[in-house]
């Protein structure tokens, strides 16, 4: 078993983090995700992306606009809400703790 | 050349080759089973949609107007499966990707993809079609067989002594009634995408040719109805081949369980096989007293029941009798591990053992009685005789 397969439980729980920052800094819609994500550890498909967006636009993290395109139907573009931001708060501190745990142990 | 479709996609018609609209169609199918019970599968689908629909504007233009079925293909992997996290969806892994998967896979390694396979099935009462109270209507779709066998088997059952009334009067009570579409899916295991399909197919195929205003119209739906017959079709056969896996993976999954290696199970086996041996030839001699004196060890048969239908009966009551035996030997080999090398040994054996139990007292029982010898020589006239019943009641109806 090499990291990558050892992490995979890991990363799916991650994903719904980096879904909250990369919303967080711009409005995005989902071939965007897509785009940031893709040369990362993290590259996924629709099929994941959109039941995770609609779960979180369930538990009112995010919320969306329709905008028209040029190139075909009409996009929606996902921001987050005020719970969204106070989740994503949340979720750095404690990344944040978890990372200097880490780092503290393997220092000794 | 090939066939064209125009689908609407987020409001936007679309043109795909035939064989691209399969895959499509197969890729929305499972998409929406696996979302089962989800509270945002229509959303999510509704997504999926706009995303394929502007993926398939990229690669359209002015010159090229159809999505070929290798494009379309493309980007059903690009899209990848639907994973949704929330709760165990029971749904099976449906489409084209999974169909490969579902076949060839043994008892052993599917052990956790198949505790998933086939949709969760409940028995209900279906009054849709029901002769009664719909008690074997829902017990027929339950185990997938035509209701008229269940049927059957309850009439048998009400010979023996009315216990098929009971059985039914207590189901009828029992048993709650399938009343919504999703109860109807779960009653039969069919996703109800299929159930719909073959309720419009039912009732709407003639009345839409009746509705349409030409010919080419006509044609079309015709043409339509015979697609969408064929995808039915497979994901049918799918179903089925779901179900089976389902039921075999049940049955090895609990004898493994249940019966591994019982030290008591070398004694076993060889009795319940004397056993099974023995009421063998107690049905064997049964029918030979019957066929001989016209009743069963001196039990007089009803007046108006003729010899033959009196030797069906016996066959039926040994089948039903022997039917535990048979279940509890199968279940020994389970236990010893069959179907492995020591497993067919032992069924080996068992056969040899089961066999000569047979052999011995048949040729003690012929041997001790001659008139069960003189009997055995009566049988060719009475088949004759059964037949003759059989045409004359034939050509009275």
């Amino acid at each position: 078993m090499n990291v990558n397969e050892k992490f995979s439980a890991l990363r799916k729980g991650l994903l719904e983090f980096l879904l909250l920052q990369i919303i967080a800094a711009e409005k995005v819609y989902v071939a965007d995700i897509l785009r940031q994500l893709s040369q990362t550890e993290f590259a996924t498909q629709e099929g994941t992306l959109y039941p995770l967006l609609s779960k979180m636009r369930r538990e009112g993290l995010l919320d969306y606009q329709w905008k028209e395109s040029e190139a075909g139907p009409p996009r929606k573009y996902y921001q987050l809400t005020a719970r969204g931001r106070e989740q994503l708060r949340e979720t750095q501190e404690y990344w944040g703790r978890i990372n200097g745990t880490v780092k503290k142990l393997a220092q000794k | 050349m090939n066939k064209v479709i125009t689908i609407n996609l987020g409001g936007n018609a679309y043109q795909l080759e035939e064989g691209g609209y399969d895959a499509l169609r197969a890729y929305l199918d499972s998409a929406a089973l696996r979302l089962q019970g989800n509270p945002d599968k229509d959303e999510i689908i509704s997504d999926i949609e706009l995303a394929m629909a502007e993926k398939f504007r990229t690669l359209l233009g002015s010159r090229k107007t159809v999505v070929a079925a290798k494009e379309v293909e493309a980007v059903v992997a690009e899209m990848g499966p639907i994973e949704a996290d929330t709760g165990e969806s029971a749904a099976p892994p449906a489409g084209a990707g999974a169909t490969g998967a579902a076949g060839g896979r043994g008892p052993a390694e599917q052990q956790p993809a198949a505790g998933r396979c086939g949709l969760p099935r409940r028995l209900y009462r279906i009054s849709e079609g029901a002769m009664l109270a719909g008690v074997c209507n829902g017990i027929a779709a339950y185990v997938n067989v035509d209701p008229t066998f269940v049927r059957l088997g309850f009439v048998f059952l009400t010979m023996l002594w009315g216990t098929g009334v009971l059985v039914y009067i207590v189901m009828a009570i029992v048993v709650p009634e399938a009343s919504s579409p999703e109860e109807r899916a779960a009653a039969s295991g069919i996703p109800s995408t299929a159930q719909e399909f073959i309720r419009r197919a039912k009732q709407g195929y003639y009345e839409a040719m009746k509705g349409f205003p030409d010919h080419r119209a006509r044609r079309e739906w015709r043409r339509q109805f015979k697609r969408e017959m064929r995808g039915w079709g497979r994901r049918f056969g799918q179903e089925m081949s779901w179900n089976a896996a389902q039921w075999q993976y049940n049955w090895h999954n609990y004898w493994a369980a249940h019966a591994r290696l019982h030290p008591g199970l070398g004694l076993t086996l060889p009795l319940l096989s004397l056993l099974q041996g023995a009421a063998t030839i107690l049905w064997i001699c049964a029918s030979i007293s019957l066929l001989a004196t016209g009743a069963v060890f001196g039990l007089a048969l009803p007046a108006n029941v003729p010899v033959w239908a009196a030797a069906l009966l016996l066959l039926f009551t040994y089948g039903i009798l022997s039917a535990p035996l048979k279940l509890a030997r199968r279940a020994c080999y389970w236990g010893f591990g069959f179907p492995g090398a020591g497993g067919s040994f032992i069924f080996l054996a068992d056969a040899v053992v089961w066999v000569g139990v047979v052999l011995a007292l048949a040729w003690l029982a012929v041997h001790f009685f001659p008139e069960l010898r003189a009997a055995a020589q009566s049988l060719p006239t009475l088949a004759h005789q059964a037949a003759d019943d059989i045409r004359a009641w034939w050509t009275k109806k």
